[in-house]
């Protein structure tokens, strides 16, 4: 039996020292890595100079035409995020401003996205390769539920985000495979979706106080950066409509432009305009906010 | 509780302290602790189908003793044919009910008489298919007097319910694992180092293979209508390796965490897809199903002993009622008739029992040969695994249908944002792990094995699929 718990030993022994160094080789990949999506372009960037970033979801990354900023002379770049909740534009903001990022104006999505407070698994799990050097990205994590795991336990992250961190992701890091989140400023062009269900239901959607929201209110604060919330278009067939009054009585300062753009002919999907649409919608945005 | 979970991971190390530090003093108490672990190990399932087991345990513990105590004939076939119905009763009800009920129902309606099936609403009890086939060879052997009943009952609850084979199987024999349950048994560093390797190397065609398969299989398999024939080929590949990595590595796994215990349990899988013909395949596939059917059905229906019809006749039960077993579904009994058909020539040219021996290649043409048998022996079977994963016959021949007509061997983005070709690297690898060792139970005994170890271990964590977590198959069965 002691040979057993010897040879038992050994391999733990073993697991633990991969994991360790698995952790080691993984993170080094990642900290080099600056081309396949929005949060590894910032964290590994310098500083940059801005008149507008856009901030939010898929509604912000397929809504905000970035080039059409630059065409009024406006230095813009999309960091929406599909699938991403305010938990990670806030992150992102942090990280900008850490980076000593000089930002005129954000503009920032908020509407659907107010109403959780979650993080988005899919797209946080991309800050945290980055958790053991830089203490934002901890301090920001730290309230999750599984922090101490995430933290303390040697590739857990990866292992438990493996479709998002995982090997695949991390040898196409290795071998710098590009993707598209870069192109076009970060903007995300949708076109005709035939398939697409054009209805939506938003009568269980309830608007937070919403902590992250807050968050972005500070750091703009903080930083004389001129901060622009918008609520974006739904498709004609939206029922539960009210959700976009209901957050402008929670926070006044929201614009609501969730009609500025009317049409299905306007839209992909209900809660995606495509890029008709899109450019329709930020035609209005510059001429409003930056009279152009 | 799966034996890949994280609370599997702990129960398993408790079991095996308290096993041979606590209850180490007689068989009785080794025995005693290993079945309290099986039913807790069972009860996190669905404590409600402990008692099922226990009942069905009880019933062929007793009726066991009452068919070998009988004075007549007439009172020997009545325990024999009760514990028989009761046992295929069970079966019947939670399995194949509602599926008989659906079928009569659909019949009737096709004579135009409007008819809507009573359908229980019962879940199937996990391992319901496997320690009922325990039972059942176990009384059909005392029956044919094959083996003497047992008269300790924990040693016979311990025969059912051991959990490593409760919920899928290798489906043991009381000629086997009985004997072994029978006495003390000691500490064996060899057989328990063996035992890790194994389950090891289970973890690795379960996480690694079959998971990472099962991805790429069901995001083509659930859109196989956008697919183009590169795709559904892939399709059809990868789900083959999903349902041996996940089988077999659970096999593995059991086999493995037995030795930790000194038991022994039956291998279940010999690198099936190395087959040079589907005979070879089925002597390799689930083994110990294929001999349960051959000594429990094919040989009690006569075998081969009688004439060429009768041995045609005979494969074809056996291989529909295999089918049958798998699930209550036609797609299953197509399988089970499709592979029968693929026996068919072997039968007819007396060649079902031509590739005994270990495939061995050399730098010779008759090599070519047998590569070329392999690879056709493994297309047969992925153009039956595609019944086996379809939703109906109809959607598994329109899923072959659209290989042959859509014509396009470009590499296809799945819904799952992958390429469908990603790995076919990995999949070459585990194949060429395998085909060195193919003598062996598993790669990592012999030389370097810390090497191999290791290597499999940063497989398990570096490649592993754990994100989208997913059942094993044949818990399913």
């Amino acid at each position: 039996m002691k040979y057993f718990f010897l040879f038992f030993l050994r391999i733990l022994i073993i697991t633990l020292l991969l994991l360790v160094v698995l952790d080691l080789v993984y993170t080094k990949v990642y900290l080099k890595s600056s081309n396949r999506g929005k949060i590894d372009y910032v964290y590994n960037s310098q500083a940059q100079q801005y008149d507008v970033v856009v901030l939010g979801s898929s509604r912000a990354n397929n809504h905000f035409v970035a080039p059409l900023f630059e065409e009024k002379g406006l230095k813009t770049f999309n960091y929406g995020m599909s699938g991403g909740h305010l938990f990670e534009a806030s992150l992102l903001l942090k990280l900008m401003v850490e980076r000593q990022y000089t930002i005129k104006n954000v503009i920032l999505e908020a509407d659907l996205n107010l109403s959780n407070e979650q993080m988005a698994d899919g797209i946080a799990s991309k800050f945290l390769p980055y958790i053991h050097n830089s203490k934002t990205i901890e301090k920001h994590f730290s309230s999750q539920k599984d922090f101490n795991q995430l933290f303390y336990i040697p590739f857990y992250r990866y292992v438990d985000f493996e479709t998002r961190i995982g090997f695949r992701e991390m040898f196409f890091n290795c071998i710098h495979k590009r993707t598209v989140h870069l192109d076009n400023l970060g903007y995300y062009p949708l076109g005709k979706n035939p398939n697409a269900n054009m209805k939506n239901d938003l009568t269980n959607l309830k608007p937070l106080h919403n902590k992250y929201y807050e968050e972005i209110k500070q750091i703009c604060k903080a930083n004389n950066i001129n901060l622009i919330v918008v609520m974006t278009p739904m498709c004609t067939n939206t029922k539960g409509l009210d959700y976009f009054e209901k957050v402008r009585q929670f926070y006044p300062e929201i614009h609501n432009y969730e009609n500025a753009v009317e049409g299905d002919q306007y839209f992909s999907s209900c809660g995606h305009m495509n890029d008709r649409g899109a450019r329709k919608f930020t035609a209005i945005i510059i001429k409003d906010f930056f009279n152009k | 509780m799966f034996f890949n979970s994280l609370s599997f991971a702990l129960f398993l190390p408790a079991v095996f302290l308290l096993y041979w530090f606590v209850f180490n003093k007689t068989k009785s108490t080794q025995n005693l602790i290993l079945i309290l672990a099986s039913y807790y190990f069972y009860s996190c399932w669905d404590w409600r189908f402990l008692f099922l087991l226990v009942f069905s345990t009880f019933l062929d513990y007793y009726t066991g003793i009452r068919i070998e105590k009988a004075k007549t004939e007439t009172a020997r076939k009545f325990w024999f044919w009760l514990s028989i119905a009761v046992n295929l009763g069970f079966l019947g009800i939670f399995k194949y009910y509602n599926f008989f009920a659906a079928s009569f129902s659909e019949l009737v309606n096709g004579f135009g008489l409007q008819t809507s099936p009573l359908l229980l609403n019962v879940i199937l009890p996990v391992g319901i298919s496997f320690y009922t086939f325990h039972g059942l060879s176990y009384v059909i052997d005392i029956y044919l007097k094959r083996i003497k009943a047992e008269y300790n009952f924990i040693d016979y609850s311990l025969f059912v319910s051991y959990f490593p084979l409760l919920v899928a199987g290798p489906i043991e024999r009381a000629t086997h694992l009985l004997p072994q349950v029978k006495v003390k048994r000691s500490f064996d560093f060899e057989k328990a180092k063996e035992g890790i390797y194994q389950i090891i190397w289970g973890l690795v065609k379960k996480v690694v293979i079959a998971d990472t398969c099962a991805t790429y299989a069901n995001a083509i398999f659930d859109n196989y209508e956008s697919m183009n024939s590169l795709s559904l080929l892939l399709g059809t590949v990868y789900f083959a390796f999903q349902i041996y990595g996940d089988f077999s590595g659970y096999s593995d796994m059991a086999l493995g965490m037995s030795k930790l215990f000194g038991l022994d349990l039956l291998r279940n899988f010999n690198y099936p897809y190395f087959s040079r013909d589907i005979a070879e395949f089925w002597r390799r596939w689930h083994i110990s199903l294929s001999t349960w059917f051959r000594d429990y059905l094919y040989i009690p229906l006569g075998g081969s002993s009688g004439g060429m019809a009768m041995k045609i006749r005979n494969t074809f039960v056996i291989f529909l009622v295999s089918g049958f077993w798998h699930g209550a579904n036609w797609t299953f009994i197509a399988w089970g008739f499709i592979n029968a058909l693929y026996f068919l020539p072997l039968l007819l040219l007396k060649k079902n029992r031509s590739n005994m021996e270990t495939v061995s290649l050399y730098w010779n043409w008759s090599s070519l040969k047998v590569i070329l048998s392999m690879i056709s022996t493994f297309a047969l079977t992925c153009l039956a695994w595609i019944f086996f994963r379809a939703k109906s016959i109809g959607e598994a021949f329109d899923y072959i249908g659209r290989i042959f007509t859509n014509q396009s061997f470009l590499p296809q983005y799945l819904e799952n944002e992958r390429y469908s070709y990603e790995i076919i690297l990995l999949i070459i690898a585990f194949i060429l792990v395998e085909w060195n060792s193919r003598t062996q139970t598993e790669p990592i005994s012999g030389r370097y094995s810390w090497v191999k170890v290791t290597l499999c271990i940063m497989a398990i964590i570096a490649l592993g699929t754990y994100s989208d977590y997913k059942e094993f198959i044949y818990f399913q069965f």
